[in-house]
Formats: C-alpha cells, sequence, structure tokens
C-alpha cells in the first residue's frame, strides 16, 4: 500500500519535516526508491500536484481550514481523520501541542491515525523531542532531519506500512 | 475529566525507573554550581534554575502526552487536577495536593507533601540563603514551559501563559512546600503568515 508524502507541521504553522515516496513500480518489488528532490517527487501524485514548496503551503492551509471547519459544527472535541480524492487519501492527526501530522497515501490505504500517532510517540518524541542537543523549535526543520528519525520513518513506512 | 479518572491515569501510566538518589543528587549538584557561578546571588539562581526548568518543560509535555495519552482539557481546573495527579505522578511520583481556587479560576496552589528533588537538603546557613532561595524553583519553569506548548478545546483552540512561583518551602522552616500558580492569558492558535 502505497505511502506517497508525509508532512509535520509546527504550532508556528510552519512545515518543519517532507517526505515523498515514489509509488512502488509494479514490476519491481525491491524497497521503493526516495525522492529526496522536490522536483523528482512530482510523479506521485499524477500530474494533480505541482512540485516545490507550494504543497506543503496548500497541504497545510487545507487542513488548517477542514480542521477548525469541522470544530465549529461537530463541537470542540471533534477532528477529520481523513479525506478521500480521485487520486489519493490524506490522513490527519493532531497533538494537544498543536504538532500537525499529514500522511497522503493511496486511496485502498486503511485509517493511518494511529500510524500517525505512532510516528509521534516512538519517533518524534523519542528522537527529534528528546535529543537535547536539537532545538526545541525546529524553524526550518533543524533538528528534525537528524538520521535516527529519518531511518526510523524510513523503515516504519517501507517495512510497517508496506 | 474528573479528579479520579486523572488519578488513575497517573498511577496507570507505566515509565521507566530511574534511581531516586541519583536525581536527587544531580539536581542539588546543579543548585550548587549555579549557587558559586553566581557568587550565592539567589535571586539569579532561582531565575536561572526557573529558565533550565522552561526548557525542560517545553519538551517533557510532548512525552508526557505520549506515554499518558490523555487529550485537551476543557478548563483551567482540568489542567490542575492533570499536571497535579497525572504530570507530578509519572515524572516525580508525587501528588501535590491542588487547592487555594482563587474566586476567578484563574489561580490555584499546588501543595507539596513529599519533594524529590529537596531529599537530604539543608540550605546554606549564611542568612541569605533561608530567605531567597527557592531550592526547587527548576520545578515553576517546568509548569511554565510545559503548559505553554498545550491548548485548550475552547472555541478555537489557545495556548496559555501562566506563572509560577514558590511561596513557602519547608526547607526554609515554612509548615508546607507550596507553589501559585496563575494562568496569565490565552495566546491565539497561530495563523500561517500571510503570501505577499
Amino acid at each position: 500500500m502505497p505511502v506517497y508524502s508525509f508532512y509535520i507541521f509546527d504550532r508556528h504553522a510552519e512545515c518543519i519535516y517532507k517526505r515523498r515516496w515514489l509509488p512502488r513500480p509494479t514490476s519491481i518489488a525491491g524497497k521503493p526508491s526516495r525522492a529526496t528532490d522536490a522536483q523528482a517527487g512530482s510523479t506521485g501524485l499524477g500530474q494533480t500536484v505541482k512540485a516545490g514548496d507550494d504543497d506543503a503551503k496548500l497541504v497545510f492551509g487545507t487542513v488548517f481550514s477542514l480542521r477548525n471547519m469541522v470544530r465549529k459544527l461537530g463541537g470542540e472535541e471533534d477532528n477529520f481523520v481523513s479525506f478521500t480524492t480521485s487520486q489519493y487519501k490524506l490522513h490527519y492527526y493532531e497533538t494537544p501541542t498543536n504538532i500537525k501530522f499529514v500522511m497522503l497515501t493511496d486511496l485502498k490505504s486503511p485509517s493511518m491515525r494511529i500510524a500517525l500517532q505512532q510516528i509521534y510517540i516512538n519517533l518524534f518524541v523519542e528522537y527529534v523531542v528528546k535529543n537535547p542537543l536539537s532545538p526545541v523549535e525546529h524553524p526550518g526543520g533543524v533538528g528534525v532531519n537528524n538520521e535516527l528519525f529519518e531511518e526510523s520513518l524510513e523503515q516504519f513506512v517501507t517495512r510497517v506500512l508496506a | 475529566m474528573s479528579a479520579t479518572k486523572a488519578s488513575r491515569i497517573g498511577e496507570e501510566t507505566r515509565i521507566d525507573k530511574v534511581n531516586a538518589e541519583l536525581v536527587t543528587l544531580t539536581y542539588g549538584t546543579i543548585v550548587a554550581q549555579l549557587c558559586q557561578d553566581y557568587d550565592n546571588d539567589y535571586q539569579e539562581v532561582n531565575k536561572q534554575l526557573e529558565k533550565m526548568g522552561y526548557n525542560i518543560g517545553m519538551r517533557l509535555i510532548e512525552d508526557f502526552l505520549a506515554k499518558s495519552g490523555v487529550g485537551r482539557c476543557a478548563n483551567f481546573r482540568e489542567t490542575a487536577d492533570m499536571i497535579a495527579k497525572v504530570g507530578f505522578k509519572i515524572f516525580l511520583n508525587v501528588a501535590p495536593t491542588v487547592t487555594n481556587w482563587a474566586s476567578d479560576n484563574n489561580q490555584f496552589s499546588l501543595i507539596f507533601e513529599d519533594n524529590p528533588l529537596a531529599d537530604f537538603v539543608e540550605l546554606p546557613d549564611d542568612g541569605r540563603a533561608q530567605d531567597e532561595l527557592w531550592f526547587s524553583n527548576i520545578l515553576c519553569g517546568v509548569l511554565r514551559g510545559a503548559l505553554e506548548m498545550v491548548n485548550f478545546a475552547s472555541p478555537f483552540p489557545v495556548q496559555m501563559q501562566i506563572e509560577a512561583h514558590f511561596v513557602s518551602d519547608v526547607l526554609r522552616g515554612d509548615d508546607t512546600t507550596e507553589m501559585r500558580v496563575s494562568l496569565v492569558r490565552y495566546i491565539e492558535d497561530e495563523m500561517p503568515p500571510e503570501e505577499e
């Protein structure tokens, strides 16, 4: 079940981590190739999403508005879990500290809410927050892009979720 | 969430244990070093301890949420129970009493019957430490840092700024160790910056 991309937004509405995965080619059953280059990753979502920094901003704007609308209609404790388009499914998890985790997967994927929560508890808190030498806030993603976090995330997405 | 439910979460949340004496001695060493570095300027030592606590609190809150799995608090009273019965319980294994609410519900006291940071401690007899040093002042900072990061579920999520200080300490010869916690203001949810 392909994961297309993954974003973390901090409480200052800044994208502090972004990762894209190319969809697994059907002919090769190996590890999905990784697209760190923003331009190279655009094929993951068909032709609908423009490459570059824009997508993170768009994703944030969408989840921010959607979350506020959901709370207005459904009450303060309400939250949206995912939404689906004809191309992808967007999964959302927000911590009480206002850190937002977003994952885009293909349409057939089950709910990723637990997976996103696990990423927060077991990867983000352990490897980013508890690293005493990383800054408390992460402007521009400083401190999030450390090896332990990235590698564990890669493993989690390719092995656990695959 | 009721106070009893908060107690239960505090009791049940599993956490790795660490030797209490190690914590006490480590903390004591920090305070002693600060006193030395600032030439026994205890006001300054209080300030530095609070600042250190603030930096710890900002991180500790994430660990707290990850471990306890609790959601947002609906009001400041719930927050107080959460701090006393879950927070202090899982990190220091003490559960201070929440009391002395101000009439506007924006101020309360935490009474510590037991304070692991201050075990074996006797304040120096220089005639000033007893009046000026708040030995466990790091705790005030931890609360300030931690609460600044979380938000209420009220109409739109808001974060809160609080102020905490000790008003009495058994180390100074007082009957109780009491910390006063006040809600200063709510901080609005940050919006994404406008496109230029």
